[in-house]
This record gives C-alpha cells, sequence and structure tokens, in this order.
C-alpha cells in the first residue's frame, strides 16, 4: 500500500443488498439445530428410550409424575444456577442453603409455634440473604465466586448441623402450608411442588429471553468489559443473580420439607453440583454469557429420569452418579460438536 | 447528509481539550496536550505504543479525569466522571476488543443497555420486534449481509463487528464517535471497509477519532492528524499540509531536534 491507500467511494454500498432469498430460506430442520435445547433434548429421548425398553411401566403416568416431582425440588436450585451461571457466577454453597432454608422452616414451625406463612417468609428471606452475602464478598473483594461459596458451602451446613445437633426434623401434625408446598399432589402421583417449579422456570425464561434485565445478564457473562462499557450495572447485575439463586435454593428446601415432612441437615450435599450438571446438560456454558432455562429444565428431567428408572429398573441406585456423570460429558460433546456443524454452513 | 442538528452555532468546534495533563505517580501519561474536533471532522490520532494515544482518548470518554487542563463540549466547559456522562453528551468510544458481546445476537448487542421496551399489564418487556427492525435496517443501511438479526456476533468477521458498532453509533444519535484501533486486526479488504462507514459517519455530521498506530489506515479518510509521542503532542496537521512521509518521519524520528527519542519500529 502506498500513501494514496485504499480511497473508498463515499457513502457507497460496498456489498450488494441481502438476498432476499437467503433471508427466508430457512429451513426447519436447519432452525431447529439453532436451538441450544437440542443437546439435552437427545440425552432426554436416549434415556427414555433406554428405560422404555427394559422396563414397560417407565412410560407409566405414575412413573411420569415422581420424575416430575423429583425433578422440582433439583429443578428450582437448577434454574437460579442457570441463571446465575449465564451471569458469569456459580454458587456451590445451595446444597447447604437448602438444608439450612428447610431447617429454619422446620425450626420455626415446631420449636417457635410460628405461622407457617410468615415461617416460610422468614426461612426464604434467610436463604437469599445468604445468597445476597455470597454476592457482596465476591464482588465486593473480588475474589473467585467458587471459593466464596465453597467456603459458604461449609460454613453454613456447619450452622445448620450445630442448629440441629445433627438431628433430622420432623413434623407430625397436618400443616396446611406444607402441602401447599409440596405434600399435596396435583394429579396422580404429580406433587404441587412441580407446579411451582413450572411457574418459576416461565417466570425466569420470560426475564432472561423477553426484558432487559435478560439482555443484562447474558451481557455481564459474556463480556463485562464491553457490557460495563455500554452503561449495563454488571455488579447489581450479578449481585441480584446471587441473591436470586439463594431465594430458590431456599424454596427448593421448603418444597421437600413439604413433600416428606422432615427436614435433614445433611441433606442435599450434592445439589449444588447436580444444579450445575442440569444446567450443562441443558447448553449453559460454564464460563457464562450462553444458556437456557428451557434447557436446565430437561437437564433436571434428565437427571430425575435416571434416577426413577435404575430403580425401576432394579439396578442399585449406585449407579445414578455414574449415568448423570456420562450424560453431562455426553451432552456438552454433542452441543460443543453441533456448534461447529453449525459454523461450517454459516 | 446533514441529520445531525445541535443548537450550537455550527462554527464552534465539537469538542475541545485544552492543556490537558494526566499523571500516574510522577509519569507524565499525558503533557500539556490541546486537541479541536470539528463538526463532521475526522481525526487521526497516531503516535507508537506508549505515546499517550490511549490516555487521551479515555479522558475524552470520561474514563480518567485530567489533572490539569479542561475539557469544552460544544463551547461549554464540562466535567465527565464516567463512560455514562461522556455517552449522555454523545460521545461514543468503540473499543478495540469491548465493543460487543460475541456470545449474543446483533440485535441484542445492537440496543444492549438502551433497549426499547413494551409494556404489558405490570411489565415491561424487550420490544423484540422494533430491535430486529431497526436492526435489519441498519444493516442494510451500511451494507452488510446476514441471514438475520438474530445472528451471533461470533459468526461476524472482525470488519463488520466494527461496522455494527459504528452503525450504533449514529443509530442513537451520537455526536463524536472515537474509535480504538478499528482496523488494526483486519484485511485489507475489512479495513477498506471500516474506512467507508467511517465516511458515512463524517457524510452524516458526526466527528470522528480515529486511533491508529497505521498511519496508512488513517491518512486516507484523516481531515487532520495529530502525533503524540511520549505524552505530548509533536504533530497536529490538516491533511493537505503534509504527507504520508512528513507524518511517518515524525513518528519515527521525532520532531527536528528531539532525534534522541530516535525508535525503529515502524507501523
Amino acid at each position: 500500500m502506498d500513501g494514496q491507500g485504499p480511497s473508498p467511494v463515499l457513502g457507497s454500498r460496498i456489498t450488494p443488498e441481502p438476498d432476499v432469498d437467503t433471508l427466508q430460506k430457512h429451513s426447519f430442520w436447519k432452525s431447529l439445530l439453532h436451538h441450544r435445547e437440542i443437546g439435552v433434548a437427545c440425552a432426554l429421548i436416549i434415556v427414555f428410550t433406554v428405560f422404555f425398553s427394559l422396563q414397560k411401566h417407565f412410560l407409566s403416568s405414575g412413573t411420569l409424575g415422581d420424575i416430575v416431582t423429583i425433578a422440582a425440588e433439583l429443578g428450582v436450585v437448577a434454574v437460579g444456577a442457570s441463571f446465575l451461571m449465564i451471569s458469569g457466577e456459580m454458587d456451590l454453597s445451595v446444597g447447604s442453603n437448602f438444608a439450612f432454608g428447610g431447617m429454619i422452616l422446620a425450626m420455626l414451625i415446631t420449636k417457635q409455634n410460628w405461622n407457617p406463612l410468615l415461617a416460610f417468609i422468614v426461612a426464604i428471606s434467610c436463604s437469599a440473604g445468604i445468597g445476597a452475602l455470597n454476592g457482596l464478598i465476591t464482588l465486593s473483594i473480588g475474589i473467585p465466586s467458587f471459593i466464596t461459596t465453597l467456603g459458604a458451602m461449609m460454613f453454613w451446613r456447619g450452622v445448620a448441623l450445630y442448629l440441629t445437633q445433627g438431628w433430622p426434623i420432623s413434623i407430625f401434625e397436618d400443616v396446611p402450608l406444607l402441602r401447599w408446598l409440596g405434600g399435596g399432589r396435583v394429579v396422580a402421583t404429580v406433587h404441587i411442588s412441580a407446579v411451582w417449579w413450572l411457574i418459576i422456570g416461565v417466570i425466569f425464561w420470560i426475564v432472561l429471553q423477553k426484558t432487559p434485565y435478560g439482555n443484562w445478564v447474558f451481557a455481564t457473562g459474556g463480556k463485562r468489559g464491553a457490557a460495563r462499557a455500554l452503561g449495563v450495572p454488571d455488579v447489581k447485575v450479578k449481585l441480584i443473580n446471587f441473591t436470586l439463586i439463594g431465594l430458590l435454593a431456599g424454596m427448593g428446601g421448603c418444597f421437600q420439607l413439604g413433600r416428606m415432612g422432615s427436614m435433614s441437615p445433611v441433606w442435599g450435599q450434592e445439589l449444588a453440583l447436580e444444579a450445575i450438571a442440569a444446567s450443562v446438560i441443558g447448553g449453559n456454558a460454564l464460563t457464562g454469557g450462553v444458556g437456557s432455562i428451557l434447557g436446565t429444565m430437561l437437564g433436571a428431567i434428565t437427571m430425575a429420569s435416571i434416577r426413577i428408572g435404575l430403580v425401576m429398573i432394579g439396578a442399585p441406585a449406585y449407579w445414578y452418579m455414574s449415568f448423570v456423570g456420562f450424560i453431562v460429558v455426553a451432552a456438552v460433546a454433542l452441543n460443543v460438536k453441533l456448534g461447529e456443524v453449525i459454523s461450517w454452513k454459516k | 447528509m446533514e441529520k445531525v442538528t445541535t443548537s450550537a452555532p455550527s462554527d464552534m468546534p465539537v469538542m475541545q481539550g485544552i492543556k490537558l495533563c494526566k499523571w500516574f505517580g510522577r509519569v507524565a501519561a499525558l503533557e500539556d496536550v490541546d486537541i479541536t474536533l470539528e463538526r463532521g471532522e475526522v481525526v487521526g490520532l497516531v503516535g507508537d505504543n506508549g505515546a499517550g494515544k490511549s490516555t487521551l482518548i479515555k479522558i475524552l470518554s470520561g474514563v480518567y479525569r485530567p489533572d490539569s487542563g479542561e475539557l469544552r463540549f460544544e463551547g461549554q466547559r464540562v466535567e465527565m466522571d464516567s463512560p455514562r456522562d461522556a455517552r449522555r453528551l454523545g460521545i461514543e468510544t468503540v473499543y478495540q476488543d469491548l465493543a460487543l458481546v460475541e456470545t449474543m445476537s446483533i440485535a441484542r448487542n445492537f440496543f444492549l443497555g438502551a433497549e426499547p421496551q413494551r409494556r404489558i399489564g405490570l411489565f415491561n418487556l424487550l420490544d423484540t420486534g422494533k430491535m430486529l427492525q431497526a436492526t435489519e435496517e441498519m444493516l442494510r443501511d451500511i451494507g452488510i449481509t446476514v441471514r438475520s438479526a438474530h445472528q451471533e456476533v461470533s459468526t461476524l468477521s472482525g470488519g463488520e463487528r466494527q461496522a455494527i458498532a459504528i452503525g450504533r453509533t449514529m443509530h442513537f444519535g451520537g455526536k463524536i464517535l472515537i474509535l480504538d484501533e478499528p482496523t488494526s486486526a483486519l484485511s485489507v479488504h475489512e479495513t477498506n471497509k471500516v474506512l467507508s462507514y467511517i465516511n458515512e459517519a463524517r457524510n452524516r455530521g458526526l466527528s470522528v477519532i480515529f486511533i491508529t498506530h497505521n498511519l496508512y489506515h488513517v491518512y486516507p479518510v484523516a481531515d487532520k492528524i495529530i502525533v503524540l509521542e511520549h505524552g505530548r503532542k509533536v504533530g497536529d496537521f490538516r491533511k493537505e499540509e503534509t504527507s504520508v512521509e512528513e507524518l511517518m518521519d515524525i513518528i519515527v524520528h521525532g520532531i527536528e531536534g528531539d532525534r534522541r527519542t530516535k525508535k525503529v519500529t515502524i507501523p
């Protein structure tokens, strides 16, 4: 290049108008590939096919109801984990928070004779507070949320164990609120917690996909510097999401208390990893910026199907973790490979 | 093509920095630098690494406050505390790596931080229809062929990404466009495209500051070229008054009588 260099024509259009044909030739199958839920949908179909071929009762309404019920308690937490993960952070303390929220509700009802509704509000507020504290520490000091919430996981588990001296708390009398939270059944074996999960899922899906806030969540996790340069309040977004996952973890604990009528301070030990697994099976990127609430919910259903399916075919339930481990890697591998295929075609 | 109208008289510089200084500890990053930007003018800001280019644009875009000196926007003295203040005045900065979020769609990027909303019941939801329509209009306007505005930014080329960032500024009625190394990672063909977008921005009455260390990129589009070196301004020319050779000589050898700063890095 010499001194004259390129001299572009002023205001001219360098490239031709977009070809209308290519804009509209958007075949159904091709557009299907663009959905992040494709990997988890395949995983779910495979899991169902395998269990159905081994045990015909797997597709009975009773079993499906059990699956949805089990998925609900994990899924409520996974929706929160997914939301936080998209904004680029992680919470390992949800299992402890889950147990803590359930414990607070159980203790306030049995030991303090509180009004159950008030006790529920206090319990989920405590859990939300724990989430907010994780966020404040992470964001104000600037340490990775992995570390903050690892510490919080141990700390709040210890507190829950101390408060109960390690014993589970059971509620024997009939408390209408507990039936409303998870004890009651809507249809067949589907517990009411599944309905709450569906409602929560829809709300979070709308917030993520259809509101400006959702746009900020994607941007904060996708490229924080760019989001900030465009005026997105990235710190506020993360803090809100930390609080929301705390709230949802507490709710999950209360749902389980409602369904089981008791809460043990050692429950939910694997919940954090299960919630993260459900999110990544559902197409979330561990690094943030990308993800889907619908995918996460399908991920939770996949994991619950494995849990129920193993019991139904008479396999030792110990295999659950191995199966989930396999599905995590397979679903993510499928997503990555599909992503490559799609980018070739573009 | 004059689309931008303001109350300020048109002969007044849209932005002026007077004797700007910025110190980091005992190191002067910028010393007594004056800069004047007229309406519809493209200013090339060149200089070697560490010459003070990025410090200067960070002052002009509200990231840093100058330690001394003053900023005037359309004749009024202004003090900016954040990039948000600068954007409110109509100063938009497109950073090399921070212009767009690659994992999001073009439409979502285009309106990031300024999302159009429509009220449904109690809730403010994204006006996705408007987002798509406006984005596709912009894409057609600047001549980018994509399948749809839903397409992820990661599938676009570097030049297309710059174009979208520039198009965004034009859409939101910015008055000053600061481009930080917009061509540094681009092919010749793509660079030419970006230069044509800069021309388009000027035709619409925007003022552009174009930071680069490649003189050949800025020379064709610039009306004025400012050369910085070690935090000081060593050249400020209208394009007619100078040539690439002369500018090159200044960048490489420093101004006359200052040959001790000789460096052999050629852009």
